[in-house]
């Protein structure tokens, strides 16, 4: 095979800024920096960089993955937007992965709480199983009070900052295609509180 | 030049494409006011949400109806606010991404030069003029002595006019969005009910919360007293005076500056009885008021105020863009 297959991974939906730039399996760039806030200011900005300077162009990618959350609800639409925009304007086949998930197989090995911090000590986490080659999940995704969750859930470490590791994601059935590029949105776990008021209201 | 636009400052994700300035080649607007209408007013979250949902098929529509590619685009403008934040960012991401991914130029644009630049879709502006703009946000006399120079006169001091409106038909009991739904009642009413003549410090400022009280007093103190409310002529009394003090400001500042056309712009100059008084006094002025699907949140306006931006200034935005809740027109 001549084409080598190049890969863009983003993710926004933590504190932390993630994009990395994988050419046949091999990191070629990648940013892990903790943000203020402006992921809508770095993020298209730093993904502009690396691909001038990698002289990569979006045309060239043979996927785009993307952390879907749960998480901050504004910072994870910005690397799902852009994804999408990037998917839909060159038909790039786009996967979505959760966003504790990616953190996950960024951990050691074993069993992994990973989880995004939210307001008054709450937290969106699951429990994943993490080995050299892959990662399950042991169990699925929650928003709850996070002292309860670290205390009171079966692990071997907890990770709420670590930088993904695409080999294992893409051995692991977490990893998801997208097949309509129009479909992809965050997975927000929570309804607005606008709704849940309403619903209480009835 | 073909310019495409994106809009998706409150709650309609939209996107336009248009040639030069001028031909609206397509205009697509995928509005959530049925989303937001149990909630008796835009739900911001929600709002973000179902742009994230909406924002690609949008594009696809809009470059399938102008019959173009992306490789056909000469400049993306995108919204960079006044405006919901969270709705914002997902409009300017996205622009941002398209932009890139095709390697074409982006330009921020000020929302509300989008709703005055709504009028040079259909009339071609005279300098200088004066752009009254009323929507549910913003209540604003402008100067315009030039293309894309822009000089504030004045502003409301309290509420804007499109939430008065939305608040008097809230305590009428009469549903979301309040402006349409009394413009219609009042056409059947008469203006019985005695308002109060507004009055403000400054020439060019508007001030709509008086009004409003009084309007809602009125109201609180008839069912105190179990007395019949009027609905018909109770709307007609209270726009016959919101829309006075909104002619009486305009026509002060078009004889003060000597404008040789006054432009009605925003959401609010959908409203009929406004369309009709501005007709009635400023017969000595051109007056130019946008069609009406491009009075409410559109980005065809955004793509013209785009295009003339450009135009003047020659000046592109980077990627680092942001998107901003509160922005002065100057910037
Ligand atoms: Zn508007």
């Amino acid at each position: 095979m001549n084409k080598s297959l190049k890969r863009l991974v983003i993710d926004t939906a933590t504190p932390y800024l993630y994009i990395a730039l994988y050419e046949d399996n091999v990191l070629v760039d990648s940013i892990y920096q903790k943000g203020n806030n402006d992921h809508s200011v770095t993020l298209m900005d730093n993904i502009a960089k690396m691909f001038d300077k990698a002289s990569w162009k979006i045309q060239d990618l043979a996927a785009v993955i993307v952390g879907i959350g749960p998480g901050s609800y504004t910072g994870v639409r910005i690397g799902v937007v852009v994804a999408k925009m990037f998917a839909w304007s060159h038909n790039i086949p786009v996967f979505k992965i959760s966003t504790p998930a990616l953190l996950a197989s960024g951990a050691d090995n074993g069993v992994i709480f990973a989880y995004v911090d939210a307001r008054r000590n709450q937290a969106f986490g699951g429990v994943f199983e993490k080995t050299d080659e892959t990662l399950v999940r042991l169990k699925a995704d929650t928003y709850a009070d996070l002292t309860t969750m670290l205390d009171s859930w079966t692990y071997d470490h907890p990770v709420n900052a670590v930088m993904p590791d695409l080999n294992v994601v893409l051995n692991s059935e977490l990893l998801e295609a997208v097949d309509n590029v129009h479909d992809l949105s965050p997975v927000y776990l929570r309804k607005t509180e606008a709704e849940r008021n309403q619903e209480q209201n009835k | 030049m073909i310019v495409l636009a994106v809009e998706s400052s409150c709650d309609e994700t939209s996107v336009s494409i248009n040639k030069d300035g001028k031909v609206i080649l397509s205009n697509i607007v995928l509005s959530q006011i049925d989303t937001h209408a149990s909630f008796g007013g835009v739900v911001p979250e929600i709002a973000s949400r179902e742009h994230v949902k909406g924002i690609s098929v949008v594009f696809e529509q809009a470059l399938n109806q102008a019959g173009i590619t992306a490789q056909d685009v000469d400049l993306v403008a995108v919204t960079k606010g006044p405006g919901l934040i969270g709705s914002l960012l997902v409009g300017i991401n996205a622009a941002k991404a398209f932009a890139f991914a095709h390697n074409i130029p982006i330009v921020g644009v000020h929302h509300i030069a989008g709703h005055i630049y709504a009028n040079q879709i259909e009339s071609e502006m005279k300098f200088p003029l004066i752009a009254l703009v009323v929507s549910g946000g913003h209540t604003e006399l402008i100067l315009m002595k030039e293309h894309y120079d822009f000089e504030k006169l004045g502003e409301t001091q309290d509420d804007a006019v499109g939430e008065a409106y939305d608040k008097v038909a809230r305590v009428l009991g009469l549903g979301y969005p309040g402006g349409p739904i009394i413009d219609k009642l009042a056409a059947e009413g008469e203006a019985t009910y005695p308002m109060p003549h507004i009055k403000t410090e400054q020439l060019y400022d508007f001030s709509y919360s008086g009004l409003k009280s009084h309007v809602i007093n009125m109201i609180n103190r008839l069912r105190m007293k179990k007395e019949p409310i009027n609905e018909k002529n109770l709307a007609t009394s209270f726009q016959h005076a919101a829309v006075r003090h909104l002619i009486e400001k305009s026509r002060q500042a078009v004889d003060d500056y000597q404008a040789k056309m006054l432009i009605v712009a925003g959401g609010v100059a959908a409203n009929k009885h406004l369309r009709s008084e501005v007709e009635t006094h400023f017969k000595d002025v051109e007056v130019s008021v946008p069609p009406f699907k491009y009075c409410t949140d559109n980005a065809a306006m955004m793509g013209i105020a785009g295009y003339y931006y450009y135009q003047r200034f020659k000046k592109i935005d980077a990627m680092d863009m942001n998107g901003y809740s509160r922005l002065n027109l100057s910037e």
